[in-house]
Formats: structure tokens, sequence, C-alpha cells
């Protein structure tokens, strides 16, 4: 296993902040991320969201738009699984913690920070107990939830919040706005990260189709950390309405392809507008961010002047060529 | 408010409502989850659990349940379940897992919760049948169960007065349960249990026997650095589930997964490594990887120093007492030397540097090295038992018994507590036709061979019991078998005890309907890990009533119709056979608390949990309950979990009187045995001359617990194979199958049938739609090559398959999943009922059954279909295909040795011809006798080979073990010279 990200937090001080996080809220709001069961409808009516989702919601919000896995969005493959997947299934195991299934769902990330924040708690309450951790345990607790934080969390989660916001409706935005919320609390306490985290380190850059191929283009288009943009089936259902461009059914990277292929020119042009309004957003992150908002910044600028050039270019992009 | 204040606001208002459930004792946030909280209902809600209504869908309607453990019935895995039992009409809705049971954990695969179909079945048999025609004929009257006992106990009774206990038999297939009906017959001083193991599992455990003195194998999966199976237990083998997930857990902390399987099975997909061997080879692939860790010095010498019987090998076979270990290790190395990883590829069709690779792994496992065969390649070949054994071999080489990550030895890592009223009697009679002279050595009963047994033996039998077994259609040979139960001068009386129609139920005098898993008590405790745990399998409707307070006397109470469960109706029988306690077995039946009295099920379990269950007292008492009541709340209990090396424990001092140490080591004692919460079994090692008892063995100076084996040790040879008549194979080696190339014709492949289809189980599962619906037949696999030289263009042609008595017809599967030159077919599906017979539809064909002479006939005449029912779900099956019988077409093939029916055919196979369809099957029962003869002339009769006038080795296992008077052989027996 490649380094897990913990030697970024080798600070002298790290016990100096307890860090009292929400851990109550967060854990309930890691729940909302699973799919729905009538054990939950009291949560949601628990933190004055009245209307709980359905199972249609849920199926709509995380398995047809936006997938919550950081191997999704850190990955260079844009796709679940692979070596983003066993990089944080290996620092699960550095905190000596068996990975579970899927130990980059948004839940799991969120309910292995809730429990390290926990243990923080009882940290600072052991006054006048014998110590529930020794020294070299809490010093791991520390460290390893602020590397979970700024490694596997932060460099993805606000973003994929922000197109939650943007395109669910009902419970899940309510969930998505309230989740930034605490989020952004839990990072402003953390501080900046200052190195690159792994995940971006590793990571490659756009193909260029002219050089590459279309193959590898379209699906860097689908990577996150490659493009700098989330792509949903919604922002491509929304492009084409606005070009008058046939949606075909299918997966994300088969609907792309179509609709590259029959007008690559001013598709390319709107994708380009599209990472524009994308870079916007990891503009506004980066006093919270910091580097890591800048890379992905970087990625979206450049996916958008790269789009840009093909389309003035007069690039014709079918699913196997360009010319 | 800002966002700050907002937040800690929510934060503590979940903590609140968190406090608030936790104050009463509950688990918050309940529901499936990937993040470590409850993932299954919490136990203290059980009681009144709520969940929303699926039909009520999209409202939200709330339904209260009571959630009652009890054990599956399906396999042998006693898996846990919950039923959900709906509160408003006390009827089973539902079953899950069950987060407390040890071994499953909350997980099942499919066929628990396909019990809802078994008890919902619209066909199932409600009430006790009788015949009305002749046997066999499909006429039935419903009859009570007074009827019924009496009949039966009038038999028995008349039966133990005339002094023929040896014509009462009882024929179990899996038992799911652990020592009840053992107790039962030996209280009766009936030698008549008779399993189903010797076509199951009898070669692997038979390899295993050889080695530990115990006979099933229990890999710690989940911390080995190794896995190695043989078979395909991952996905659709026996203990599936249990196993399985553990196997997962390994390979998630980085074990390397080993798979040997001739055919691409579930398992095999699995594997990092996966060989796809000639069948029967595989034994002789482990001796070459044996060989080459051997050579290599790649093996534990300090643990085969001190735990190998190699002395007394040394001293007894190359005359060398006193040889030193580096003489043994020298003898060793020459002896296994032929076994070449360039033979083993010659054999096995695999080559050299693959095997070198394999071997290279498995050398690297070091003491976690976890390891099972079960079925497969054990179960299918002449001498399938060296499998077993040979893979031992390894596990012997590395150390790797009894470690963390290595492979235990069933008995230390599974519980069977010590019953009230243990019978002290034993039977005085044996049972000639259940153990055979010719199979001294054979594991389990020759239950397979009883056609032909009888037979010879012109045997007869008064009272039959089938228990939730159907050997017409489980066994080889069923039309011998059907000629057999047809014959009322063999058969006397059969009984059927199922509780679902069955082909061996056809040729019955009474049906009696037996209860499945919700419906009975049983107890049970398998090995699945490095751990002891029991399960309480319960009538979950008897459960949930006592919970509101009404008194329950009789299952039959709760079950549907007059379903009733075996533990009652075992009690009921005796006192009838009984009713006087003259025959001196009531007792044995009787109440405790109140003598004279019959016993109950709730006194015979509340003994069992307060007296021999350690720790489960004192949990329950923890909990305000009795242990009985906490059984019946949480369904399982684990006693430890944790076993270790029970091998190297010392030997207590208390244990240790007037002890006498022989020249092997062995040390013998006069101290009483000790009191154990166990019950008795096991291997029964002799005291030594002057009546001490076998205590432990010498190791380095210590006293030790050892193996239980004759001589303490790991017994790489075996004394008792050299002195019974085969001293060639006293050490693990390899003996070529009956299938080897050399053994076909030309024209003839090997046909392995010894797989499963993953959610299906025997006999047990047709009843279950969910199942059914999955998987409802079984193709010939055949590989693409082998299809074009016979002339098969197509997936879906039909074939025959042309066996020693006959032939059947099947649809084929080409496919590259197999191995070229061999073909599979599962031996699960082609369940049938004849024509005219009332009894189950659902996964049963309706066949025409003739027979001309020995010549017989089996000719489908309606296959699935839709039909009306009280399920509406009956009217939507939409498979027609429902596999093929191909067991009938099978000959006897019983080891020498082990006496496991030998599952691989040698078969020819042709396009089908005109006029053939689908199922059909033609079968000459003239040639069964044939080929029975042939596999007995390879035996090695105790009458001839028997070192000691004993009809079987006396420390060898043994199920309701006869006095020791009865091991004797008649006296005009000669003994042979070996």
């Amino acid at each position: 296993m490649r380094n897990q990200g913990l030697d970024l937090y080798l600070t002298p001080d790290p016990l100096k902040e307890s860090g009292q996080a929400s851990v109550d809220l967060i854990r309930t709001l890691a729940v909302f991320a699973e799919a729905p069961a009538s054990e939950h409808i009291h949560l949601w009516k628990t933190l004055g969201i009245e209307d709980s989702p359905s199972a249609s919601d849920y199926a709509d919000v995380f398995l047809f738009q936006l997938y919550p896995y950081a191997s999704v969005h850190l990955g260079s493959e844009g796709m679940l699984g692979g070596e983003a997947q066993n990089r944080v299934a290996g620092f699960w195991g550095a905190l000596g913690r068996n990975p579970p299934p899927e130990p980059d769902h948004l839940a799991a990330l969120l309910g292995l920070y809730a429990t390290l924040s926990e243990q923080i708690g009882l940290v600072g309450n052991s006054s006048g107990k014998p110590p529930r951790f020794s020294e070299a345990e809490t010093l791991m607790i520390h460290r390893g939830r602020d590397a979970l934080l700024q490694e596997h969390i932060a460099p993805w989660v606000p973003a994929y919040l922000e197109r939650v916001i943007e395109i669910a409706a009902g419970p899940y935005r309510s969930w998505a706005l309230l989740l930034d919320k605490v989020l952004r609390v839990e990072l402003v306490r953390a501080g900046c990260p200052k190195q690159l985290p792994l995940h971006l380190r590793e990571s490659s850059p756009l193909a260029d189709p002219r050089t590459d191929g279309a193959d590898a283009f379209i699906s860097g288009l689908l990577a996150p950390v490659r493009a700098g943009i989330i792509l949903a089936r919604a922002d491509l259902a929304r492009l084409s309405s606005e070009l008058d461009l046939g949606l075909r059914a299918g997966e994300r990277r088969y609907a792309l392809e179509h609709l590259l292929s029959q007008d690559s020119s001013r598709f390319l042009q709107s994708l380009a507008t599209e990472a524009d309004r994308q870079a916007a957003g990891h503009e506004h992150r980066r006093e919270l961010l910091g580097i890591t908002a800048d890379f992905f910044l970087d990625q979206a600028q450049t996916t958008s002047k790269l789009l840009r050039q093909l389309s003035e270019g007069g690039a014709k992009i079918t699913a196997e060529t360009v010319s | 408010m800002n966002d700050s204040t907002h937040l800690s606001e929510l934060n503590q208002r979940v903590s609140a409502a968190k406090a608030e459930v936790e104050g009463r004792g509950e688990t918050f946030y309940p529901g499936a989850s990937r993040i470590h909280l409850a993932s299954f209902p919490p136990r203290e809600r059980w009681n009144d659990w709520v969940e929303l209504d699926s039909k009520s869908w999209p409202d939200k309607v709330e339904k209260r349940y009571m959630l009652v453990p009890t054990t599956c019935f399906n396999c042998e895995s006693a898996c846990g379940l919950l039923a959900y039992v709906d509160r408003e009409t006390l009827q089973v809705r539902k079953f899950e897992g069950n987060p407390e049971h040890p071994g499953s954990r909350g997980r099942n695969c499919g066929k628990g919760p396909a019990t809802l179909n078994q008890i919902t079945d619209p066909d199932r048999i409600l009430y006790p049948l009788k015949r009305s025609g002749r046997r066999g004929e499909g006429k039935w009257e419903q009859i009570s169960w007074d009827e019924a006992l009496d009949a039966i106990a009038g038999r028995i009774r008349t039966a133990m007065q005339e002094e023929r206990h040896e014509e009462v038999i009882y024929h179990v297939g899996r038992p799911g349960e652990d020592g009840y009906t053992e107790r039962m017959l030996a209280a009766w001083g009936v030698d008549g249990h008779n399993s189903h193991t010797n076509v199951c599992s009898s070669g692997a455990r038979s390899g295993y026997h050889w080695w530990m003195g115990m006979d099933r194998p229990s890999p710690d999966y989940s911390n080995a650095k190794v896995i190695l199976l043989v078979s395909s237990h991952l996905e659709t083998g026996h203990y599936f589930n249990p196993h399985a997930q553990r196997i997962i857990e390994g390979k998630k902390n980085g074990a390397k997964l080993i798979v040997f399987d001739t055919r691409l099975s579930n398992t095999a997909t699995h594997a990092d490594h996966w060989l796809s061997p000639y069948p029967g080879s595989e034994a002789l692939i482990f001796l070459a990887i044996a060989s080459w860790m051997i050579r290599e010095g790649k093996y534990d010498r300090e643990f085969v120093r001190r735990w190998w019987n190699w002395q007394e090998y040394m001293e007894v076979v190359n005359d060398k007492p006193g040889a030193s270990f580096e003489n043994f290790e020298e003898h060793l190395r020459e002896i296994y030397s032929e076994f070449t990883f360039e033979y083993a590829s010659t054999e096995s069709g695999i080559d050299a540097t693959t095997l070198l690779e394999v071997a290279n792994v498995v050398s690297t496992a070091g003491t976690r090295f976890a390891t099972h065969n079960w079925r497969s390649a054990g179960s299918g070949n002449l001498g399938g038992w060296q499998v077993a054994r040979t893979l031992t071999l390894l596990n012997a080489l590395l150390g790797a018994l009894a470690t963390e990550g290595g492979t235990f030895p069933n008995s230390w890592n599974k519980f069977t507590p010590r019953p009230p009223r243990l019978p002290h009697q034993h039977p005085k009679r044996w049972n000639e036709v259940t153990w055979p002279r010719e199979y001294p050595l054979s594991l389990m009963e020759m239950s397979f061979l009883m056609p032909h047994l009888m037979k010879d033996q012109d045997a007869h039998l008064d009272v039959y019991f089938t228990r939730v077994y159907n050997p017409v259609w489980t066994n080889p040979d069923g039309f011998s078998w059907i000629e057999m139960l047809s014959d009322e001068e063999r058969i006397g009386l059969h009984v059927a005890m199922t509780p679902t129609w069955n082909e061996t139920a056809y040729f019955a005098d009474y049906i009696l309907p037996m209860g499945h898993a919700s419906e009975r008590h049983d107890l049970t405790s398998y090995e699945q890990y490095n751990g002891q745990w029991i399960a309480f399998r319960q009538p979950v409707l008897r459960a949930a009533r006592e919970r509101l307070d009404e008194k329950i006397t009789d299952t039959r109470q709760v079950n549907p119709g007059e379903v009733w469960e075996e533990n009652e109706f075992w009690i009921d029988l005796t006192w009838r056979i009984d009713p006087d306690g003259s025959l001196g077995i009531r007792e044995f039946f009787e109440s405790k608390k109140v003598p004279g009295e019959k016993m109950t099920i709730d006194e015979y379990y509340s003994w069992i949990f307060d007296n021999s269950v350690p720790g489960l007292p004192e949990a329950s008492a923890a909990e305000g309950l009795t242990p009985l009541e906490y059984m019946r709340r949480y369904g399982a209990f684990e006693i430890s979990n944790k076993v270790g090396r029970v091998h190297e424990q010392s030997v207590p001092d208390n244990e240790l009187e007037d002890v006498r140490v022989d020249e092997m080591g062995r040390v013998f004692s006069r101290a009483p045995t000790p009191p154990s919460p166990k019950a008795p079994g096991g291997t029964k090692i002799d005291d030594d001359e002057d009546g001490r008892r076998r205590v432990g063995i010498r190791v380095d100076g210590e006293i030790l617990k050892g193996w239980p084996t004759p001589t303490g040790k790991l017994e790489f040879w075996s004394r008792t194979l050299y002195d019974w008549g085969w001293p060639e194979l006293a050490i693990p080696t390899y003996i070529k199958s009956h299938i080897h190339p050399e053994n076909l014709e030309d024209d003839q492949i090997p046909l392995i049938t010894t797989f499963r289809v993953p959610v299906q189980i025997h006999t047990r599962s047709a009843n279950s739609k969910w199942l059914d619906e999955i998987a409802h037949t079984n193709p010939l696999w055949i590989h693409p090559t082998d299809a074009d030289r016979i002339g098969i263009s197509k997936t879906g042609d039909l074939v025959r398959v042309e066996t020693e008595l006959g032939y059947f017809v099947i649809k084929s599967w080409i496919t590259e999943g197999i191995r070229p030159g061999v073909a599979a077919c599962s031996h699960h599906m082609g369940r049938w009922k004849p024509e005219g017979h009332k009894g189950q539809r659902l996964g049963i064909s309706t066949v025409a059954l003739n027979q001309e002479g020995s010549e017989w006939s089996l000719t489908p005449r309606k296959g699935g279909e839709p039909f009306a029912s009280s399920d509406p779900d009956t009217m939507r099956i939409w498979w027609t295909d429902l596999g093929v019988h191909q067991n009938l077409t099978h000959a006897v093939h019983p080891d020498p040795i082990s006496g496991m029916h030998c599952w691989h055919q040698a078969v020819r196979i042709c396009p089908a011809k005109e006029g053939d369809q689908a199922g059909d099957v033609s079968v000459d029962t003239g040639k069964s006798q044939a080929a029975y003869e042939k596999w007995l002339a390879m035996t090695r009769s105790a009458d001839r080979y028997s070192p000691d006038g004993m009809r079987r080795p006396y420390w060898m296992l043994r199920p309701v073990r006869p006095e020791r008077e009865a091991y004797r052989l008649p006296l005009e027996t000669e003994p042979a010279k070996v």
C-alpha cells in the first residue's frame, strides 16, 4: 500500500485542539447517504426535515446522478474501485480497522469520521479516570481524523454536495445543505492542508483527444479528478436540451459519445461553459480548502481551455475517432 | 441563528433522542448500515419490532412483529434464522438472519429465507397417512397419530421381545441435530443407525480420521494466509454460508485462495490459483507438493518430530527401533521421491511449472494454512479418501493443525452437550446389513448398499424408518431401492418421516409429517471457526404463544395441520413400545422431576442448558432469564471463541494417578474420567492391560493431551490399515481412480456428478418456489472440443449419456468452464412422482415408471407448469425444464476401505436418438448386481483379514457403538495371511 497521507500531519502539537465535533449529527447525516429505511424517518424529523426520502428519491440522486464514492471522484478512471478505493481501504487499515465492504462510500467515511471524533471526545472527558487511550493512540486518533478529512473527504465531498444541492430536490437537497455546513465547520477547524492530498498527486491529467484518442478523452471528462468537473446525467440532459441535441438513453459515457458525435463543436463549447461554471465553485472554496481547491480550479480551467480549443479547431469527435 | 448554533442545536437534538432510546436499553440508529451502527433489529426490540408493510406501499403502514429465533434445517450448517411473527395474526411472515448466532452472524444464503416457502407449501403433508393399496400404488388414507403410533410401536415391541433388535433401522439424511436420535437408539438397544454419509462425505472423513482420530476439518479461514479448497465450498458447497463468509474475510485480509475443481465453479472464480486437474489426480498433486517441501526442507521439523508417529513407523515398517528423527527424515524423502511434479503433471494435465508455483504459495503459509475437502474429489474416486489424507499431509508438514489460521479437527470446534438420562447400555447385536464384514474399515454405515446386502444376506427388516431422507432419489441405483422397498418380504414396514413428498415416501406404509425449521426442536453445533457454539431450533409459534402466556404442551398445537416434531414423537413412541417399563427403555424418557411421567421437551432442554453448557446459566442470569428462556429468546450461545492447540495442553494433575507410560510414550492412569459437560463420543482407545485408561502422551518429557488416535499422535502411518490387510496404503499415498484413463475404454470419458447448484439442497428444497425459480435444471457441462467430437452443435441439444446400468437423456451446455475430456452434471434436480400419485407439484415432474423384469424406464409425462393452489405464485411458474434424475443410472461403487460411494462415472456420450426426450432414463438392474460384485471383489473382509477376530477396529468412530462382545466375528472365520 502506498503512503496513506498520514505523513501530512506530523505536526508537533496535534493535541492542542480537542476538536469536539457534532458526532451524532454527522453520524445521522452519514446514515442518510444510505438507502432509506423506515427506521430513518424519525431521524429526518428530528433534524426538522419533515419529508423523508423515498427509495426512488434515493435511487435518482445516489444511483443515477451523483455517485457517493471517493473512488469515483478521486480515481483517475472515474469509476468505482481501483487504486483510489485501495488507498482509502489502506487508510482504514493504517488506523487498525478492517475496511468495510465499501470503504470509500460517503456514509462509511462520515461514519469513520464520527467514530474518530467520538474517541477524541472520550479523550477529552477522561479527567479523574485512568486515560482511555495511550498518548500514542491519542496522537493517532487526532492525526487520523484530520488526515481522513483532508485526504479522503475534503478533495471531493464539498464539490459533490454543491452538485447535489443543484440537482436534487426535497430532503436530499436539505441533507446536502446541512452536511455542507457541518463540513465547513470541520474544515475550518482543521485548517488547509500543507501538502496536496495523495489522490490528487497520483491523478493523471485530462487526455487530449488529438494525441491520446477520443476514448481516453471521453473517459477523462467523466473522471472529476482529471477534468475538475462533475458531469451528471442531469447535466448532459440540460446541455443537450439547450443545444436541441438528442440525448440517447444509456450510461453517461454512451450519452456523451452520442452528443459529441451529433455536433462536436457546439457541444464542446457548451461543456467548456459548464467547466467554467464549476471552476467558479472551486474558486469559492479556495479559502476553505487551500491547495486542494487550487488543484481542482486548475483542472477545470485546463479542461475549459482544451474544450474551447477543440471546438474552435473544428474537432469532430466520435466514440472512437477524432478528426 | 448562526450556522454554528444551528448545528449545535441539531446535534443536541439527535443526542437527546439517542440518549432517550439508549436509556430504554435499546439501540439507536437501527436499520441496515455500512457505518458500524446496528445492522440488525436490536435484540431488545425483538419482542415488538416495527416495520413498514411492503404490501401497503406506497402508504407507510406499520406492522408489528415478534422476532423468534430458530435454526435453518436446509443444510447442515445450522445457520441462525429470525422468524418474523406477525403479532396480529401470529403467522410467520418472513425469515431473516439471526445476528446472535456465532456461526452465521446474521448472514444467510437463499435457503434460509426460503423456509417460508416450505412452511406455506400448498402441497405439504399435513396429516399422518397410511397406504390403502399395495405398496407404491399411490393410495393413501388419513389416519390419527394414535393409530400410527400404536401400529409402529407394536411391531417394534414385538421385535424387541423376540430379540430381533437388528430388524429395526433408522435411515437418516443430514441429521440437522446432535445426539437426540443416537441417544434414543442407544436407549432402545438397537444398532439401527443408518446414515447417508457414505454417499456424502465418508471419503474425506475417512482421510481425516486416519490422521487425527476425528473425521472433519474446521479451517480457520478468517485468519489464514493461504486457503486451499478441494471442492466448491465457497459458493456452492456444504456449510455454504458460514464458511463462505469467512473465506471472503480471509481473502480481504490478504489470504491467497487456491481452488482445485475440474469445473469453473463459483468458488473457482474467486481463486487466486484455480487448478482444473483430471479428476482423481488431486491426491497425487498434493503428494508432489509434499515431496517438494520435504526435499527442500520447507516444513516444520519440530512439529513433525513432536507430533507424527514416526517412531512407530520406523520400528514396525523399517525394523529400526530407536531410529533417529534424522533417519526418518531421510526415509521420508526417499518414500515420496517418486511423486515429482512431472509425474503429477502427466496424471493431472496441469503443467509442472504451475504446480511448482502453487507449491511455493503453500510453503509460505506457515501455520496459517486452512484447507478443506468435503465431497468433490474425496467422494468421486476410488481411493478418494486419500485426497483428504494427502491434503492433511501438507497441513501436518507445516504444523498448520489446530493453529490460528490453520485447520482444526471438528471435535475441537464443536460442542455437543451431555443430555439427561444418558443410556448406559449398548446394543447387544451387531447389524450386519449396515456394517457388513466385507467393509470393516468403512467410516460409516454402508447404507447405499442396502438393496444388495439385504439380498446377499437374505435379510428382513421389520421396521424401517426413513427420516427426512430419500434414498430412491439420492442414492445410486435407485431402481434397486424401489425393488427392495416394494418387497414386503424384505421390508416389513416402511415409515417415512418427512415434511414433504419424496420419491421414497411413495413406497412407504406410513407417512408421518414432521416439521420444517420453524416447527421443531433440535440442538445443533457445527465446526465453522475456532470456537464452539450451540444453536437451538424451536417451533417459533410455540415460543411466540408462550411469550403471550399461552401454555403449549405439544408442538402439534401450533404447527399446521397435525405436523409434529420428531423429539416429542420419539418420546411418545418409546412409551408405547415400553408402556410398563419392562423392556428397560422407557426410563430414559421419563421425567427426572416427576418420576413415572413422560419427560417433556422443556424439561429435556432445560436440563441440558442448566447443566451441560458452560457459561450459559451465568449469561442467562445476567439477563434475568432461565437458560431455556435465554435460548428461546436468542437462539444460540457461544461457549468459547478460542480453542487453540488442545493436543499441546497438559494433562491436569488430578488425572494422573498411578501412571504408567508405555514404550510409545502413551500415558495411562487410574484416575477416573472427570465429569464432562460434553456428550460422550469419539474414538475409544483401549485401556492398558491393568485397566488404566489412556489420558495423554508424553512428548519431550511433558504429559500432553495429544490426539484421539491409537498412538496419541498424528498418524502418518496407520497401524490399523497395516494390520487389517492394507499395508501398502498405510501412509498417505496415491490410488488410481476407477475413472483413471487406464480404466476407461477409448470412447468413455469421466462424468463428474458431485456438485450442487447454489441454492438447492438435494431432496429438501424442491418445494421452495423462490429457489426453484433460480435453479431448476441440471444440464450436462461439456467442453466445445468434446461437443465437436461427439457431434453436438449447440447448447440445449439433447444427448444420451450411457453408464454401466443404462442411460439418461439430458440437455447439453457447451462451456469452456469444464476441462476438455470431462463432462459434468449436478446431482441436484430431476425430481419426479409417478403418474397417478398425488403429492407435490412444485419442482417435480410427473413420470411413467415401467418395469419389465430387470428392465426399468422412467419417461417424463409432464414437466414444470403453472397450477392453481392456495398460493397464487404457483400460477406464475414459467419454467418447464426440471432436469434429469441421473443417479438412477449409476451403479454402486463402494470404496473398499472408506466405504464411500465413488460417484464419478465412466460414460459414453452421444447425440440423442430418435424418440429420446429430455429426462428419459433407462436402466437394467440386472447389471447393478454385477457392478456390486465387481467392487465387492476389491474388499479385504474382516473374515479373512481381521487380526483379532473382531468385525472392526474397536477404536474407530461408530455411531451408537454396540457392546464390545458384539464386535466379535462368528467363530468359523479364519484369519488370512497378509
